[in-house]
Parts: C-alpha cells; structure tokens; sequence
C-alpha cells in the first residue's frame, strides 16, 4: 500500500517535472515565432508593395517616358520635366539642410554637454519639429517663402520648405553619429595636442559618418515622399523648369494628382511611382557614397 | 593639411548655389511679370487649365502660364488678394463673392455613385437626404440587400460638396460622413473598394472610369441617367460651370486667355478632360 502510494507520488513529481520542462520553453518558442512573424510581415509587406508598382507599372516605363514632357494632364506623354524638377528640390534641400543639420549636430554633440539646459530645449524642440504634420510646414513654407519672401511658387520655395523638414531628423541621427564615437578618441586628440576644431574636422567628423549617412537616407526618403508640403510651394506646374525661381511638380504631387484627380491616370501613376522608388535607391547609394568617400576614408589615412 | 581637406566640398558647393539662386530669383521676377499668368484654384479645373495654357503658350510664344491647385476656395481668396492672376472655381460665385467676376470655361456634373454590385438602380432624392443625414443608415430600408450604408462625403472646402448641399438643401453639420475625401478619383477608389459605399463625385470622372472597368455605378437623378450628354443637353439637374475668376475686368494677356478658354479652340481639349464645353 505504502510502497505503491510512494510509486504514484514518484509518478505524478516526474509528470509535473516533464509538464514544467514544456512550460518553461513554452516563452522562448513563442517569442522566436514572434519574432520570425513579425520580420516575415515586415518584408512580405515590403515586397508586396513592391511587387504591386512594379507589376502595374514596368510596362509604361520606356525612354521616350522618361524624357517627355506629359501630355493630356499626364495620361500620355512623359515625366521628363517631373524629374528634372524633383531632382533640383532634393537638390536645394540637402544643399541647404546638410551643412546647417551637421552644424546644428556639431554644436548639440561637442560644444553643449546632453544635461545642459540649452541642448535639452534645442533637442525637445527638434522632437517636435521632427513630429509636425507635413501639411503644416505646407502652409508655412507657403506663407513665408511663397509670399512674405516673395519668391512665388517656385522650386526654390519646395526646397526650403523641405529642408525645415528634413532638419531635425538630419540632426538627430548626426548627434546620434557623433555621441557613438568613443570618448578615447577626444582625449587622444587633445593628449597629443590637436586643437579642436581639426579634432573635429578630422577625427569626430569622419567617425561620424555612419551616423550621417542614416540621416541623409532618412531626410532623402522623406524628402521625395513628400506631397502636402510641395503641393504648396513648388506647385502643380508641369514644364520644363527653366530656372530655380519656376514652380515645378515633383513625381510624389504628380502622382497624387494623377491617381486622385485624373480620370484614366492609374497607368501612368504606377510607373511614376515605379521611377520614384528608383530615384529613392539611387540617391540614397550616392548619399552613403559620396559620405563615405569624402569623409570615411581621411580616418584611415590620416 | 589643405584648407580644402578641412572644409567638405559640399559646404563651398551649397554656399555657391544660394547665392547663385539668389541671384537668379531676383533677376527673374521683374522681366517675367509681364508674360507670366498663375491661375490657382479648383483641382477639378487645374488639368484642364492647364492643358488650355500649353496650346496658349504654343501660341504666344515667350508667354508662360502657372497653373497651381488647392481647391475652389483657395482659388477665389487668390484671385481677391492678388496672389493669382486669374483664381479657377468650379461652381457659381456665391452672393457674397459678387465683387468678382466669373467666366465659364465649360461645364460639369455632378451624381451620385454606388458599388457595381449594389442592386440598387435608383434612389429618390428623399432617400438620398435621409442617406446623407443618417436617417437611414442600412441598405435594407431603401430596398436593398441587410448592410451598413458606409456615407462617402467630400471635404470641407470643395465645391463638389457645396453643390450636393445646395442641390439638396443640406448643412454640411447635418451629414453623418463614414469616410471623407478629397478629389474625384479619390471618391470613386473609395466606393469601387466598398460595396456598401454611396458618394458623390463629376459625371466625366465617374463616366469615364465606370466605361474603364472600374467598380462603380452612376446612378440617375430626379428620373435623369447621369451622363455627360444629358449634362450637355441641360437636362441633368446637378450641373455645375467651371469657372475662371477675376477681381477686376480682365486686361492684355488674362483677357486673351480668358477669351481663348472660351473659344472653339479648346473644345477638344474641354471633352479630353470628361467635361462639357460651352454651347456656342
């Protein structure tokens, strides 16, 4: 009697062991499918999107496409123009945005410690900036660079507009690159005698670069995705821009009118937004290119 | 160390280019005032605008004409405070913008589309209030299949919405809006994607897409089919003119365009765009 109660005791401590065996995996399991899942979701929706602009898109794409001017409100010609246009307001973003967000990042990194007042009011501000609907800096950009400047509808007025955007996130991932460097590196500097500014200009800046390189990637997506903010300052016109001061339309306003506003202009949006995702990647590689010749390199050969 | 290896490229180049645009944006404005036309306004009128301001610049040539959107209320505060030469509207001035003056360019309609696969074939214009206002808000009660009627309404701003108000004799606060959109495209995706959608978008539009495949069904109005012919005809009750507004009598280059807009010249161009030219 004794010695079989003992048995079943024995079984049931082996049955609650194995059980606890399996309940304590049970977490690891469900976070590595958690986790699988959720990368899977991320690209399958990735490739979805992309698969969608190509499929709809890759047909209406030929040279004669992308050297013509569009025709019959954008249902047949080209977006030759469009491109053009879109290329000079990236153009004046970054030419403005880059050396003023570098700056800024600069001053917030090396010369203002994180805890002083000054660059936590600067920070919190950019955090708010960075996080303004973009239809906002529409109408600013409209209200100082179109009219109180006087500078119209121009590419000039989408460019600035764009770099207001672009800034606190340019910023804040530069800061980023710039805190990542280890501090060894500023004592050995000053330890052998550098001043600060070639401290900077050939040490922190170079080692920076990774953190660079993500803001121009992120300020560049976020440039060319832009529509609200342009509808309102570089405009609807779609010619030939001759000069900065013309208005001229970039592919993300040429393709919301042609989908939203154009009866018949699927076609033609698909393969623009196709053009559009291909500009993306190629600024995006020059960008990390040009970051990494320019300034990446001098630390190995200094 | 070189003074070009302590100072990235990019620095000197974006220094150069601001001033060199500076440069350019001043020495432009004065010489091209006088040959340059910008027209902002009605997103319905702005293609059409703007494919009539490329033959008119085939024509004059050195003449250059901006066509902006941004909606019919935009276009009649531009044209008041001078920040356009010409504001584009797709609807009649109202009493209280009598200070400017309107030319139509050609016309439109405007009817109420539902799902293809709705079995609906006509609403009353009751039913379409009642709709509209949230009286009724399943499908079952104006005859159709047991779903939630999802109401499509047009922005705050748009003329389209204040002619279906008007028409009806609504208040944009009575509408009890499920989804609200922007421009005519986006109106017809809206409803072609849900087939429990009724909205209202331009007869051209919805003609063109319904003949394209696209989900969607017009459905009369008052006992009139929608269709750009009975908006030619004048016998579709909601109809609209697309117009071009100015503050003052216009003069030289606007005068020319404005009389070239209206002419036989761009009737082609006028239909290309779905719309109705002007009778002659």
């Amino acid at each position: 009697m004794v010695k079989e109660k003992a048995v079943k005791s024995q079984a049931v401590q082996f049955k609650t062991s194995e059980k606890r065996s399996i309940w304590s995996h049970l977490p690891e399991i469900i976070a590595t499918c958690a986790a699988w899942s959720a990368a899977l979701v991320v690209t399958g929706v990735f490739v979805w999107i992309l698969a969608d602009v190509v499929r709809h898109g890759i047909g209406a794409i030929s040279w004669t496409f992308l050297t013509a001017a569009p025709r019959n409100a954008g249902r047949e010609g080209g977006i030759g123009p469009i491109i053009v246009s879109t290329i000079l307001i990236l153009a004046v973003c970054m030419a403005v945005s880059v050396p003023l967000g570098v700056g800024t990042a600069v001053l917030l990194s090396e010369y203002t410690s994180p805890a002083s007042r000054f660059g936590r009011f600067v920070r919190r501000s950019l955090d708010v900036l960075a996080g303004v609907p973009s239809i906002v800096f529409g109408l600013f950009g409209n209200a100082v660079f179109c009219i109180y400047l006087g500078l119209g509808f121009s590419i000039l007025s989408g460019g600035l507009t764009l770099s207001c955007m672009v800034l606190p996130i340019l910023i804040r991932a530069t800061e980023e690159g710039f805190r990542s460097v280890p501090n060894d590196y500023r004592m050995s500097a000053a330890a052998l005698g550098m001043s600060r500014t070639s401290t900077l200009l050939q040490l922190l800046l170079p080692a920076a670069v990774p953190g660079v390189i993500v803001g121009l990637v992120l300020g560049i997506g976020r440039a060319l995705a832009e529509t609200a903010a342009l509808i309102f300052t570089s405009g609807y016109v779609d010619r030939m821009p001759g000069s900065l001061a013309d208005s001229g339309r970039s592919l993300s306003v040429h393709i919301f009118d042609l989908s939203m506003n154009v009866a018949g202009g699927d076609r033609h949006a698909y393969a623009s937004a196709l053009v559009l995702i291909m500009i993306l990647v190629a600024t995006n590689a020059i960008a990390s290119w040009t970051a990494n010749r320019w300034l990446g390199k001098r630390i190995l050969t200094a | 160390m070189s003074f070009r290896m302590l100072f990235p490229q990019s620095m000197l180049w974006s220094v150069v280019a601001v001033f060199s645009l500076a440069c350019c944006s001043c020495g432009q404005s004065s010489d091209t005032a006088r040959s340059q036309l910008v027209l902002t306004g009605s997103s319905t009128v702005a293609p059409l605008a703007a494919e009539i301001g490329k033959r008119f610049e085939k024509l004059h040539p050195g003449v250059r004409v901006d066509v902006q959107t941004g909606g019919s209320s935009r276009g009649i505060a531009d044209a008041r405070r001078d920040l356009a030469d010409i504001g584009m509207a797709s609807r009649d001035l109202k009493p209280n913008e009598n200070d400017l003056l309107s030319f139509t360019i050609a016309r439109d309609g405007i009817c109420v589309i539902v799902h293809q696969e709705n079995p609906i074939a006509s609403l009353t214009d009751q039913q379409i209030i009642a709709i509209y206002t949230g009286d009724i808000e399943n499908w079952k009660d104006v005859g159709g299949p047991d779903a939630e009627i999802t109401v499509v309404n047009k922005a705050e701003g748009r003329s389209t919405l204040e002619l279906f108000l008007h028409y009806f004799k609504m208040e944009n606060a009575d509408i009890q809006a499920d989804v609200v959109i922007g421009d005519n495209e986006q109106g017809i995706k809206t409803v072609a994607g849900n087939v429990n959608a009724i909205g209202y978008v331009s007869i051209g539009a919805a003609e063109y897409d319904a003949a394209h495949g696209v989900g969607i069904k017009l459905l009369p109005l008052g006992g009139v089919a929608a269709s750009i012919e009975n908006v030619r005809s004048g016998e579709f009750p909601l109809a609209r003119p697309l117009n071009l507004v100015m503050k003052s009598e216009p003069q030289g280059l606007a005068k020319e365009f404005i009389e070239f807009a209206r002419s036989r010249d761009v009737h082609d161009i006028v239909e290309e765009q779905y719309f109705v030219p002007l009778a002659d």
